[in-house]
């Protein structure tokens, strides 16, 4: 069957650019000289890029596991309770925290396109983008854990969550056993980006560590 | 169903429930063009010229073969041009015109 990304590899010899990095440049330096965006914001952009990634959604995600009032407040509304710790929501999308429980399993996906809470985790994996993980998340969640190492007890729901332009999801993992009086930034060194997706858990990256 | 029929039914990018392969789980990091790719469709955002549907359908619209071909960021840019000529931002010629100059700056520069 057709694959969505059998490209040939990016090859660019000696660092000349490609014909889409022309592109790219050629469109940004137009839209400059046309005074429709001026470069700063490119560079100002690309540091807001940079500086979103797993670390803030942990420290969300310990935050609920040690202060049950926040907890509330952040599957009330997600969006609102990370602007608390500071979070901003760049990129103006909403946001729904799904709690793992012992009976509910929480995976997220973008079957349409690659929609993904950045201001909380920052950019996708390549596989969250691409075709494998799209297609079968929703008919096969199951099969795709296992791929990622994963095995939910077969009396655990497995809940899928398809992302929209506007409104994107964050997985609240649940708290490992033995993690009693740990500090916010103890458990927050547990929490993985995968686990945040729902492809893991905390308990098995634990125990691969080991 | 017929294959017509299939293509009808599943636009290319609307693949939730399509049998695949298995996932890949090999990462890359971000190409500085591919980084500087994605900050610009941010700041079109924050500028009211692009928004992410927008994207989406513009990526749609490239068609079942580009999407197979092109890498993520190569669809994008190509959807973001077509985005800006259909908004009338921008016109094809210009951006010819201007790859070219961009083109030869960069053969100027590697000879320097």
């Amino acid at each position: 069957m057709t694959h969505t990304h059998d490209h040939t590899p990016i090859t660019v010899p000696d660092g000349v650019p490609g014909y889409y990095e022309i592109m790219e440049t050629a469109m940004r330096e137009l839209l400059a000289e046309k005074g429709i965006i001026h470069p700063a914001e490119i560079r100002r952009q690309i540091e807001v890029l940079d500086s979103r990634g797993p670390q803030l959604g942990a420290k969300v995600v310990a935050r609920a596991w040690i202060d049950p009032e926040f907890r509330q407040r952040l599957l009330a509304n997600g969006r609102a309770a990370c602007e608390e710790l500071g979070i901003t929501f760049y990129d103006d999308t909403g946001l729904i925290v799904l709690e793992n429980t012992e009976k509910v399993h929480n995976l997220i996906v973008c079957t349409l396109c690659s929609c993904y809470p950045r201001p909380v985790l920052g950019l996708p994996p390549d596989w969250y983008k691409q075709k494998p993980y799209r297609a079968r998340a929703v008919r096969e969640p199951r099969g795709v854990l296992a791929e990622f190492g994963t095995v939910i007890s077969p009396e655990v729901e497995i809940r899928v969550s398809d992302s929209t332009s506007q409104l994107r999801y964050l997985v609240l993992p649940l708290r490992p056993a033995g993690t009693e009086g740990w500090t916010e930034e103890e458990l927050a060194a547990l929490v993985t980006r995968d686990a945040m997706i729902g492809v893991s858990t905390i308990e098995a990256q634990e125990r691969k560590v080991r | 169903m017929t294959p017509s029929e299939e293509l009808v039914r599943h636009l290319p990018t609307d693949m939730g429930g399509l049998p695949a392969d298995r996932i890949d789980c090999s990462d890359h990091e971000l190409l500085p063009w591919e980084k500087r790719c994605h900050a610009l469709a941010d700041v079109l955002d924050y500028h009211k010229i692009l928004n992410t549907e927008e994207k989406r359908r513009g990526v749609e619209a490239l068609g079942a073969e580009m999407i197979g071909k092109l890498s993520y960021y190569e669809r994008w840019v190509v959807a973001f041009a077509n985005i800006l000529f259909q908004k009338q931002v921008l016109t094809p010629e210009e951006l010819a015109l201007k790859m070219d100059d961009v083109a030869a700056r960069h053969a100027r520069e590697a000879q320097a």
